[in-house]
């Protein structure tokens, strides 16, 4: 009986979707859940009454405004999606996660022009895989930078790791930087010595490649700087403003501590960029991560509601609630003009993230697993007991990524036909690992192939997609209804995906 | 291996005997296992013959059964609405018609879809008009799976119910027949709360079960042959599907490459915190256990006075959630926590202890705090029993001489572990899946790098139950590899069961208490 | 030698005895006076500690000392501006009602467990220890979509929780079961052949005699739901109005909200700590009574 009236409320709700869609006009009343920290949902819900009031299009919301931390906002909404808030927040660590869940809508085309055009082109970037976009910026200020108390720490040392450790252990206080537990944290050490980890996904957020550079001579030194912290007794593996209520001298953390802090330490507050160390003689900065909040739309089923939350959306990511949200919560804007402003230029927190920028790499798109994985580096070095050890631990490190993508995207492959399509086996199958691979195409009658993943045909890519190099092959035209990249001659190439766009080099 | 007689048995010291119980233990496992099979052979068969005799029986009522009869096989209940038990009769009828409803709007579509869980999964449109994308779910292999298995359960329910229609037909047109009257209504609901009244207070209870804690594990079990996972989540994402034993196979391979983080298989892994667990298990039971009694016998003794206020301040820990007082001693340990701060101001250290940080040193405090925790638990239990032992036994003690520790060891702990055996081996098993204490204390930490892979961190102070948990949570959430850790607990906890079931046989007589 | 010397000489070992045991008497109990009183405060730390915070005004972060520097009552005023009174009265609310009916089913389950002798009583027993094997972690996903479909999560997850508490907690038979088995049989046969029906036996003869067994039942039922996060956070599934003591203030632990609330998270405990305390103190002697005629059984 329940299944039967649930059936027919269905049906019934069904029927009212197609009635209304038929109408492009907005004007109506929704109900939404909108899910915000904890400390944004008083100013969330004046925000929605004034969009409510001043919005053109007629549109009301009926808004709960519901407090989910910006963490377990991205696992609840992969539990089930349906119960999720339509309007969430987000860290951009949770991006490919979300997206590959379902659990967030694209913009519309001129949303997307909206964004590109308003916001800091990195921010706009982080909402974007392949060439869709996802999500609305919220905030820039998502890094970390120093916090450290003056009657400790004096001026003068503030750039050099060495003498913050030194410092910190003569007058026994701690020195807390999340190198054990947080990924985020951690990665920033081997960004300051130029190696990268960079992913790519396609617009359907699947991870298509990965250029990862941990386990490199550079990554070696950002080991031995993350070392001489963990082996520090005084480190402390934590990345919350309060530690300097119980014995911390330092802190390494973000913009959102800086009220809390000001409290404790009052005028011996001090704020930096992230200091040097030295390895072999040379000076290395430490670097950082650039993070963004965002600001997802769940995906309806009734296109109006959807138009009418996205419009929503970018109002509350546009100029003048983010300067609403610095005022109250100084939480950094994307918003270019918004970033502009005078305040939030003079803001301390802010600036010392401005002075940490020119070592800081913008966080895109980057494999959930990744973050749990990259995390042990630093349990490995504090284990690790010479510089064999440190290698092994990044050598660890790069046999866990190299499983990961083997195991997410075996997925990617080129698939050559060296003699004839319907020849194609196993043999001529070459896997990618990472986002280059050499292909030995030998003399044959059909040397052609392209990068597919099995079982989706339709998305691989080929010929059409070839930028660079396409002096080597051949141009079909109508004869390649497959898109294959076929090869005018034998030989030694390099071929390289970037998200969508393949480059040849023949060796 | 030499077989003693039950004299020379009883001749045998302590510890001989207990070498001779697991020795016998051990050498009966092969026979055992050939037991097993020949138990599920002597199974299958009468199976076999219930399912041929049943049906020899149906047939033949329906052969030798008079019109009424025939007509229930078709119309549930009718049979006893014509003889007059209206009240069954009714209730016969309901059942069929919900059964056929039921199938017919829901359970028909649910059974149909449950081999492919799901054909079309959602799809994203684009609204030219109003510029926006929206989706259009289709298919759901959750409810799929759900609603499958529930129909499942409902059939089965109905064959039962229909098998129970036919046999009461016959019995009732036997019993007019013979000349006798049919149990009324009004008889049915007296023998409700009489001689049927198990079946009555069994219901409820049985119901909950059955939908809240079978249905469910017989899902997770199915869990395992699929590959639900959060980029399949059979709605919202993509579909998932069977996928036979792959899982089991990725989660048992030793080869590296073939399963598991790169580093490590998730077998290895598997083995180093199923080892863990057990070692936790282990003392967290009996550290508990001895502290427990200890703290008892100590509060009980003759002369102590304020009996009541010790065993209130002690007390207070069961009171206060976990999750308030767990949380605030794993915060007390921290480097920086008050306990380290407590112990350099009094110069006793000059360098934080790494109550967290180190392995060794996290799992000492963890079995630590935990008999912060059970002690009470345990010394409220042993308080009843330790005034149940009769006194006399002590007192023709003393006379002998017996000094306290002699009393101890030949009185106390013996009846102690006679009474408690049962109340041990349920805690040893609830102790491995304790999830509580190690996620509110450690959360596993501190990390064990080369076991922590794509499946999420694992720690040195995880337990099976919790890596289950960080599984589901993790950036992939593999419900499908937790599903089959699941399983796997359950196997080694059914295992430690079945061992200490055989060692010690007290356990079974479960009239002897009486 | 006189008579009295003789008793006297015949007395002294004894007597010595005596004041040698009376003397190691006293020894040994101020051992155990000052063991007693170490454990005390070792158990009583984390209480005292978590008590002092919540009066801490000067701030509502963590800090590395003890004892406020000023106290005050500003961290429960603030309890009541924030939705903690809905997640008092939610958890409140399931815990009695849970009280209530867990008691009933397992005392169901188990009286007639111990006190019947069916057909299936074996089988049943030994599927329930089999299930009890089982963690239980995964099938809350399961219920969880189960108790949506029924309309029973987010802000509705009172009467979802409650559901599913008492369901499955027929399981949890042994203790009572345990303690009915101590009952003699032989008052149930002799109400029988007076013509008493099952029912009458029940109610008539054990139930009278099993107060402690009850009391003890719904002590820990009443216990249960104050202490649940991971489900309970399941159900109300991001839904403050649906939240209980353990997820709504759980949250306050979070990274970016633990420095404005933490003094508060510490008030909220207290508060949560008062009924279940005061219960125990009260009928902690028929708890006693009811583990140990049950538990030992298992």
């Amino acid at each position: 009986m329940k299944k039967f009236l649930a059936l027919m409320l269905a049906a019934i709700m069904a029927f009212s979707m197609v009635a209304t869609a038929g109408a492009a006009s907005l004007a109506g009343t929704y109900d939404i859940t909108v899910w915000v920290a904890e400390l944004a949902v008083d100013l969330t819900k004046a925000q929605i009454e004034k969009f409510n009031q001043t919005n053109e299009l007629g549109i009301v919301f009926n808004a709960t405004v519901e407090a989910v931390s910006e963490a377990d906002a991205a696992t609840q909404m992969i539990t089930d999606v349906e119960a999720g808030g339509d309007l969430y927040c987000f860290a951009s660590d949770q991006f490919a996660r979300l997206v590959q869940a379902g659990a967030l809508a694209k913009l519309g085309v001129k949303a997307a022009e909206t964004v590109a055009a308003e916001h800091n082109a990195d921010a706009a970037a982080a909402t974007m895989s392949g060439d869709t976009m996802y999500a609305y910026p919220l905030t820039a200020d998502n890094g970390y930078f120093m916090y450290y108390d003056k009657s400790v720490i004096p001026e003068e040392h503030v750039d050099s790791l060495e003498a913050i450790i030194a410092d910190c252990e003569a007058a026994q206080k701690y020195f807390a930087y999340e190198m054990q537990t947080s990924a985020w944290y951690l990665a920033g050490a081997f960004f300051g010595t130029g190696c990268v980890s960079e992913w790519t996904t396609d617009d359907e957020g699947n991870f298509i490649s990965v250029r990862d550079t941990f386990n490199s001579p550079e990554g070696l030194i950002a080991a031995k700087g993350i070392e001489k912290l963990v082996k520090s007794p005084m480190h402390l593996s934590s990345s919350s403003g309060s530690e300097f209520a119980s014995g911390a001298a330092v802190v390494v953390t973000g913009t959102w501590d800086y009220e809390t802090i000001k409290a404790i330490l009052g005028d011996n507050l001090g704020v930096a960029d992230l200091p040097s160390y030295e390895v072999d003689g040379k000076s290395y900065h430490l670097g950082s991560f650039r993070g963004y909040k965002m600001m997802g739309v769940k995906p309806q089923v009734d296109a109006v509601k959807a138009a009418a939350v996205h419009q929503l959306a970018q109002y509350l990511t546009g100029e003048e609630c983010q300067m609403e949200r610095f005022e109250a919560l100084s939480w950094g804007p994307s918003n270019v003009k918004a970033a502009e402003n005078e305040a939030v230029l003079a803001h301390p927190g802010l600036a010392a993230l401005k002075a940490q920028h020119p070592y800081s790499v913008p966080q895109g798109q980057i494999h959930g697993s990744w973050w749990d994985i990259a995390k042990v580096i630093g349990d490995d070095i504090k284990l690790a007991t010479d510089e064999a050890g440190l290698q092994a631990a990044l050598d660890n490190y790069y046999a866990k990524i190299d499983a990961l993508f083997q195991l997410d995207t075996s997925a990617l492959l080129f698939v050559g036909a060296w003699n004839g399509w319907n020849n194609a086996d196993d043999a001529d199958t070459y896997y990618f690992k990472g986002s280059t691979l050499t292909l030995d195409v030998p003399e044959s009658d059909y040397m052609g192939g392209r990068i597919v993943n099995p079982g989706s045909w339709g998305t691989d890519k080929g010929f059409a997609q070839v930028v660079s190099g396409a002096e080597y092959i051949k141009d079909l035209g109508a004869d390649n209804p497959d898109n294959n990249i076929v090869f005018a001659e034998a030989g030694n190439y390099t071929v390289t995906i970037n998200s969508n766009e393949i480059t040849i080099v023949k060796n | 291996m030499k077989k003693y007689s039950d004299l020379e048995f009883l001749k045998l010291s302590k510890g001989q005997k207990l070498l001779y119980k697991v020795k016998s233990f051990v050498c009966a496992i092969p026979q055992k296992i050939l037991g097993l099979f020949v138990a599920l052979w002597n199974l299958i068969k009468n199976a076999c013959t219930l399912v041929k005799n049943e049906a020899v029986d149906i047939c033949s009522t329906f052969v030798h059964g008079d019109w009424k009869t025939k007509l229930s096989f078709l119309v549930m209940g009718f049979g006893n609405l014509a003889r007059g038990q209206i009240l069954r009769g009714l209730l016969f009828l309901l059942f069929e018609v919900v059964f056929i409803g039921y199938m017919i709007l829901a359970g028909g579509y649910w059974l149909s879809m449950l081999p492919s869980l799901g054909k079309v999964g959602p799809s994203e449109e684009y609204d030219f008009v109003l510029d926006a994308y929206y989706t259009v779910y289709n298919d759901n292999s959750f409810k799929i799976l759900l609603y499958g298995v529930l129909t499942i359960f409902f059939i089965i329910a109905f064959v039962y119910t229909w098998r129970v229609n036919v046999r009461q037909n016959k019995l009732a047109e036997q019993i007019i027949k013979s000349g006798k009257k049919l149990k009324s209504g009004k008889d049915d609901l007296r023998s409700m709360v009489d001689d049927k009244f198990h079946a009555t207070l069994l219901a409820l209870p049985l119901t909950g079960i059955t939908v809240f804690t079978i249905m469910p594990i017989v899902f997770m079990i199915l869990v395992a042959f699929t590959n639900y996972d959060g980029a399949h989540d059979g709605y919202y994402s993509n579909l998932f599907t069977w996928v036979g034993l792959d899982n089991f196979n990725t989660m048992l391979n030793w080869n590296v490459s073939s399963g598991g983080g790169g580093v490590q298989s998730y077998a290895a892994t598997f083995g180093e915190i199923l080892s863990w667990t057990l070692m936790w298990a282990f003392f967290a039971t009996f550290t508990n256990y001895f502290l427990g009694m200890f703290v008892a016998m100590a509060i009980n003794k003759k002369g102590i006075k304020l009996k009541k206020l010790w065993r209130t301040v002690l007390v207070l820990t069961i009171a206060i959630p976990q999750f308030i007082s767990l949380l605030y001693v794993s915060k007390m340990f921290a480097k920086n926590g008050i306990v380290n701060g407590f112990l350099m101001s009094m110069g006793w250290i000059t360098e934080a202890l790494p109550f967290w940080e180190d392995p060794t040193w996290a799992r000492v405090t963890v079995i630590i705090t935990n008999i912060w925790i059970g002690i009470p638990y345990l010394m409220l239990i042993t308080t009843g029993i330790l005034m149940n032992i009769p006194q006399d036994l002590y007192e023709s003690a003393r006379i002998d001489g017996a000094n306290a520790w002699q009393q101890y060891s030949k009185i106390t702990l013996p009846y102690m572990l006679f009474v408690t055996g049962p109340y041990l081996l349920t805690s040893f098993t609830s102790n491995m899946n304790n999830f509580n204490v190690i996620y509110l204390l450690t959360g596993g930490a501190p990390t064990n790098p080369a076991a922590s892979s794509a499946a999420g961190t694992v720690g040195y102070t995880d337990l099976l139950i919790t890596w289950l948990f960080k599984i589901t949570q993790g950036a992939e959430s593999q419900y499908y590899l937790a599903s089959v850790v699941g399983i796997l607990v359950f196997v080694v906890v059914a295992l430690i069961s079945l061992v200490v079931y055989n060692v010690l046989p007290s356990i079974k007589n479960e009239e002897d208490f009486q | 030698m006189s008579e009295q010397k003789l008793l006297e000489h015949n007395a002294s070992p004894v007597q010595k005895r005596h004041m040698g045991l009376k003397a190691s008497r006293t020894l040994s109990n101020t051992a155990i006076y000052v063991l007693l009183i170490a454990i005390s405060i070792i158990w009583l730390v984390p209480f005292v500690c978590i008590l002092l915070q919540s009066f801490r005004v000067e701030s509502t972060w963590q800090v590395g000392y003890v004892i406020p520097q000023q106290w005050g009552l500003d961290n429960y005023y603030n309890l009541f501006k924030t939705d903690f009174p809905r997640w008092y009265t939610n958890t409140f609310i399931s815990a009695l009602v849970t009280a209530v009916l867990q008691t009933i089913i397992v005392l169901c389950m188990s009286y007639t467990l111990s006190r019947f002798r069916f057909k299936l009583r074996k089988p049943l027993m030994r599927l329930m220890l089999i299930l009890g094997m089982f963690p239980g972690m995964l099938t809350m996903i399961i219920l969880y979509r189960v108790l949506k479909d029924l309309g029973l999560t987010q802000a509705n997850a009172v009467p979802g929780l409650i559901l599913v508490y008492i369901a499955s907690s027929g399981m949890g038979y042994y203790v009572s079961k345990g303690f009915f088995d101590t009952i003699p049989r032989s008052l149930d046969e002799a109400a029988r052949v007076d013509g008493a029906t099952r029912f009458q036996v029940l109610k008539k003869i054990i139930l009278p005699l099993s107060k402690p067994i009850v009391i003890y039942t719904i002590l820990t039922a009443f216990m249960g739901p104050w202490g649940d996060y991971v489900f309970a956070q399941y159900i109300s599934f991001g839904t403050s109005s649906g939240m209980n003591v353990a997820v709504g203030l759980y949250r306050w632990l979070n990274k970016d909200q633990i420095a404005a609330s933490y003094t508060m998270f510490c008030a909220g405990g207290v508060l949560v700590a008062i009924p279940v305390t005061v219960l125990f103190m009260c009928l902690q002697k028929y708890y006693v009574e009811g583990v140990t005629g049950g538990a030992v059984k298992g």
